[in-house]
Formats: C-alpha cells, sequence, structure tokens
C-alpha cells in the first residue's frame, strides 16, 4: 500500500530575473509519509516558508514536480488552475499564530473549510465538535475567538485544520509564539494528529527542542533538501 | 453555507450602523435637496391652483404677470367678459411688499382682487381662521406663515389694514408668503404715486396717472367652448398675449424655476457623488481593515466569490441602511425649513435605485482590493 503523501522532485524557485535573480531552493526531492510528522529546518531566509508555500499551492515554483497523494499538481506548471480547490480539499494550515476569523466563533471557524467543500452544514458541524471534543474545547464552540485564550485558539485553529479531513498539514512555526511546555504539548498532539488522522505534516520550526518530537529532519542546505534523522531525546523532554 | 457578510456585520455592528447613520445624513440632504425642488413645483402652482382659471390674459408681447411684468387697463375685464364663449372674469394685481411686523419687515406677494368680482383666489380649505375679504378698502387676509393674528392692524403705504382672515400654505412661486387685499387698494398701492410724485408730474406737464390698471384679466370658459378658440379670438382682436391654464403653469415651473431647478439639480448630483465616494472609501477602509482575514480565507481555500459576495453583500447593506436612516433624517428635518419642502415616495424610490448602483460601483474598490490579496501575506506574522 502506497504511504506516501507528499513527493518533491527537482524542485526549484528563484525570485527576480537577469542579474536580480535569486535561487531560493534549487533541486529539491523529497518525500512525506501519511501518518509521519516532519520538522522542516534551516536558517532564517533559507526558504523554508518558500518551500511550504510550494507544497501548500500557494507559490508558483519555477520548476520541478509535486505529489499531493496520487494526484501530481505540478510539473513545471500547475496541472490545474484549481490550487486553492486542492488547498481546500487536500491541505490543512497551522499558522504561527492562531489567524482565526475574528468575526466567526470557533464552530464557524471549523467548520468554513467543509461548508465551502459542500459539506451540509449538519455533518460539518458534527465533525468539527468531535474535533473540538478531541481539543477539549468543546465547551468553546460558540465563543468568539477574541474570549478565549491564546493555547485554546491555537487548538481551534488546529482544528480548523483538520476539519477538511486533510492529506497533509502544514504547520508554519506553530509554537514560536508559545512557551517550551505548550510548545512541547503542540507538537506531541500534532504528532498524535498525523497517526491517528493519518496524515503527514510538515512542520516549520527554529526551536530544536521541538526535534526528538518528530519523526524525521528535513533540512534545507545548500538550496537542497536533506532528510535527517531526529536526534535523541532532550533532558526537558 | 455562512454567511460572511452578516457574520462580519454582527461582529462590529455599532460601528457598521454608525457609519451608516454618517451616510444617511449625507443621503437625507440629498432627499430634502429633492424636497426643496418638489417644494418649488408646488409653489409656484399653488396660486394658479388656487384661482383655478382656464385663460391669463396680458399685456402684448409679454410673459406676465408672473414671469414678466404686464400693465393693462382694467376695464379689459368688462371688455373679456362680453367675449363669446366666458363664462367669468376677473382683474387682478400681483406684487411683492413687506410689511412691518414686531419681529422685523416680512417679505409678502400682495394679490389685489374684486370682493365682489366673479373669481375668488383664496381657496376656502386653505383659509383656517376668519373669512375673505368683504369690504373694498382697508381688509387684508394674511397666510400664516406671516405670524399675523386676525384684528391685527398693519400699516401700508397711507394707510392701516385690519387682518380679517388667515390662511395656510398659500405662497407664490418665489415661496413668499400670500397676503390678499381688495382691488382698488392693491392697485393705489401699485399704480398711484404719492402727492409729491404727483405735483412733480403736473409741474413737468405730465398728466395723472391713471390707477385703474391692473396686471392681469383671468377668465373661466364656458363648457363646450374650446379654450384654445377663445384664446386665439381674445388674442386676434383685442391684442393681448394670452396663455392657458397650462401653459401658464409651464412658464411658472419650466421658466421661471428653471435655473433654480438646475442649481438643485447640480447639488444633488454631487451630493450623490459624494455619498458614492464616502461609502467607497468605508469599504475599502474597512476591506483594508481584513486583509488578513482575507489573505487567509484565501489560504485555506475559501474561494474569492464568496469573499466578494461578503464586500458586495456588505457595501449594499451599507446603502440600504444608509438609504433609510437617511429617509429618517430627512422626514424628521424638513419641517423646520423656511421654504416648502415635499417629500414624495417616488424620489425616495428613484435614490434608492441610485444607492443602490452607487454602492455596487462603490464596492469594486473593496473587491479589486480582494481579488489583489496575496494568500502568502498569511504567513509571516
Amino acid at each position: 500500500m502506497n504511504r506516501q503523501s507528499i513527493k518533491v522532485e527537482n524542485l526549484v524557485k528563484n525570485f527576480g530575473k537577469g542579474d536580480s535573480l535569486v535561487e531560493v531552493i534549487n533541486g529539491a526531492s523529497f518525500e512525506v509519509n501519511k501518518g509521519e510528522l516532519v520538522a522542516l529546518i534551516a536558517p532564517s531566509g533559507a526558504g523554508k516558508t518558500t518551500l511550504l508555500m510550494m507544497i501548500g499551492c500557494v507559490e508558483e515554483p519555477t520548476s520541478g514536480t509535486i505529489w499531493l497523494g496520487d494526484e501530481k499538481v505540478y510539473e513545471n506548471r500547475w496541472l490545474t488552475k484549481e490550487t486553492r480547490k486542492i488547498r481546500r480539499e487536500k491541505i490543512g494550515f497551522i499558522f504561527q499564530a492562531h489567524y482565526l476569523i475574528p468575526f466567526l466563533n470557533i464552530l464557524e471557524n471549523v467548520t468554513l473549510v467543509p461548508q465551502t467543500n459542500g459539506v451540509s452544514k449538519k455533518e460539518s458541524e458534527a465533525f468539527a465538535r468531535e474535533l473540538l471534543d478531541y481539543f477539549d474545547i468543546e465547551d468553546k464552540a460558540e465563543s468568539m475567538p477574541s474570549s478565549l485564550s491564546g493555547g485554546q485558539n491555537q487548538r481551534a485553529a488546529i482544528a480548523r485544520a483538520l476539519a477538511n479531513k486533510p492529506q497533509i498539514i502544514l504547520a508554519d512555526e506553530p509554537t514560536a509564539a508559545l512557551d517550551l511546555k505548550r510548545s512541547v504539548d503542540v507538537v506531541k498532539m500534532l504528532k498524535k494528529i498525523a497517526l491517528d488522522q493519518d496524515v503527514a505534516i510538515i512542520m516549520v520550526t527554529h526551536d530544536e527542542a521541538m526535534l526528538p518530537l518528530c519523526d524525521r529532519i528535513l533540512k534545507i542546505e545548500n538550496k537542497k533538501v536533506v532528510s535527517t534523522e531526529v536526534p535523541k531525546k532532550s533532558h526537558i523532554l | 453555507m455562512i454567511n460572511l457578510a452578516q457574520k462580519e456585520i454582527a461582529h462590529t455592528f455599532g460601528k457598521f450602523i454608525v457609519t451608516a447613520m454618517g451616510v444617511g445624513m449625507l443621503l437625507g440632504i440629498v432627499l430634502i435637496m429633492i424636497g426643496v425642488y418638489r417644494g418649488m413645483l408646488v409653489d409656484a402652482q399653488a396660486l394658479l391652483d388656487d384661482m383655478d382659471v382656464d385663460l391669463w390674459i396680458v399685456q402684448e408681447n409679454t410673459l406676465g404677470p408672473f414671469a414678466e411684468s404686464s400693465r393693462i387697463h382694467e376695464d379689459m375685464r368688462d371688455t373679456i367678459k362680453v367675449i363669446d364663449g366666458i363664462k367669468e372674469s376677473a382683474g387682478f394685481t400681483f406684487q411683492n411688499l413687506q410689511l412691518p411686523s414686531k419681529s422685523g419687515a416680512v417679505r409678502v406677494f400682495a394679490v389685489g382682487y374684486d370682493p365682489y368680482g366673479d373669481i375668488n383666489p383664496i381657496n376656502p380649505k386653505r383659509l383656517i381662521a376668519g373669512r375673505v375679504l368683504q369690504r373694498d378698502h382697508y381688509e387684508m387676509v394674511v397666510t400664516d406663515k406671516t405670524a399675523f393674528q386676525l384684528n391685527d392692524k398693519i400699516p401700508l403705504g397711507r394707510d392701516i389694514y385690519t387682518v380679517v382672515g388667515i390662511t395656510h400654505g398659500t405662497v407664490s412661486s418665489g415661496g413668499d408668503p400670500l397676503v390678499y387685499v381688495s382691488l382698488k387698494d392693491a392697485q393705489e398701492l401699485q399704480f398711484l404715486y404719492s402727492n409729491a410724485r404727483t405735483r412733480n408730474d403736473r409741474a413737468r406737464g405730465i398728466a395723472s396717472t391713471n390707477s385703474h390698471m391692473i396686471n392681469t384679466v383671468v377668465a373661466r370658459v364656458r363648457s363646450g367652448y374650446d379654450i384654445d378658440s377663445v384664446a386665439n379670438d381674445i388674442r386676434r382682436f383685442k391684442h393681448k398675449a394670452v396663455f392657458t391654464a397650462t401653459q401658464e403653469k409651464t412658464l411658472l415651473t419650466k421658466n421661471l424655476i428653471k435655473m433654480a431647478s438646475k442649481q438643485i439639480g447640480m447639488f444633488t448630483v454631487i451630493l450623490v457623488l459624494v455619498s458614492t465616494i464616502i461609502i467607497a472609501l468605508i469599504i475599502y477602509t474597512m476591506t483594508l481593515e481584513k486583509m488578513k482575514e482575507i489573505a487567509i480565507m484565501k489560504l485555506i481555500g475559501i474561494p474569492n466569490s464568496m469573499i466578494v459576495k461578503m464586500i458586495v453583500q456588505e457595501t449594499l447593506l451599507m446603502g440600504v441602511l444608509a438609504f433609510i436612516s437617511g429617509n429618517i433624517f430627512a422626514h424628521l428635518i424638513y419641517t423646520k425649513f423656511p421654504k416648502r419642502v415635499v417629500l414624495e415616495a417616488p424620489d425616495a424610490f428613484m435614490l434608492f435605485i441610485v444607492v443602490v448602483l452607487a454602492s455596487i460601483l462603490a464596492s469594486f474598490v473593496g473587491v479589486k482590493k480582494v481579488l489583489s490579496a496575496d494568500p502568502a501575506e498569511a504567513i509571516g506574522g
């Protein structure tokens, strides 16, 4: 059975042209399997977010190939005009801040994407409540984001990322704004989600303390992506 | 499906309502401006409607008695009366006066008519106190806007007049309150020179001026007679300018207040434009405030159509709420204006259509901003 969820081959991303051409990624190739939590690390400005945005069908690569699940979505050009539909149906996004829509309550935030995908209100709300219950904030379903704590909002944001039953979750520094304890909680939660929901998760992080919690590390070196083993568990974990 | 506009408005309800009310006040002024124009039309026709005559006979080659000055001899009334097809005729004078009062001079438009004549210009429905003129001299019927009371004494020219009746809603085409005096008094006020002037004229060898002049003869035509034919007969044989009631109304509404209506029309167009620009700016600002959320929505896959729908619905609702509050505002203040303001449903409906179109136009700036939002902006704080 094919466990591959993300496959990238010879991905190249350049900005600018001619003398002002900047190579950010030059020939990145890697795979991420279902149920895997993979950390993506690199120094600032090395292209982590750019790589994440290319896999998330937001930023168009210069060349290369991207598979999401069994579907080849990019081969030197987008193979579909509906990149936003791919994001809506296959990908969940988690950000550094929760970025919930402030004028929707938690339940509406979580059900927005599934309902846009055509899932009925009743069905999407039932699943959303399951997710909120999973993250222990079911009682906050009708609350507005402004009335919740940072941690509760971040959990709601993760629930939103899962609401469309994605194949892939792309997390851009989800622990950057959290203290160590909460960071560990969030990463452990992501690991649990990867296993429970059988999704592939790529997590951009600067926090080396989180690396032992991941299954694998993807490191951007010399504009290429190198896969490495995770370090042994730190004493703080 | 979640209605994003409804949720966003509910979230910022107070701000949204206050903004709509602000724009609404502008739209209220637009309605008032249109109402002023309508008021001018009503004012212009009020006296004509009250007199309810078929023909206006004035000095030849003039557009009198309102658009241009007109003088004809009083006996023309009797000459007209015997023309075949004429049922009733009467002589009238019209002039502006300044009546002295406790609160300063009151500018009025005086109608001089024969209290015993065929045609009485005072509409009984408009008479709210006292009576019409019953004597040839020193009586006056005033409109309530002059603030005079029954039995008030008003010195005018060489005489003192007593207020015997009060009317409501009687104004001239210029919006001045109407007063009614007897034809004889009106003729003295308009045509009789002072003693000093008469002496001076005599010394110059000029004969005394005949004060038996009037500004117009009005007439009603017998049923069965064609009004235009009778008018043509008078033009041909009496060498006078003759206007039918319709023509006289056209002279007043189309010609006399043409410039004023253009002026008001310009103001109205400018105000509608300003309102549109303000709505556009508000929507643009509201969209700018939401750019982060819009970028996130685009990033998580919400289609442009759903976000655009939110902007357009918000703009339309802003326009509709502004229109409603503008209407309320206009209805609260329109009676406070010194001149007549007439608010009519068809005008409000037209403005509603314009507001809806302007709102759609205004929403384009927000929609343009939405379409240009980069979903990648959602990432990176």
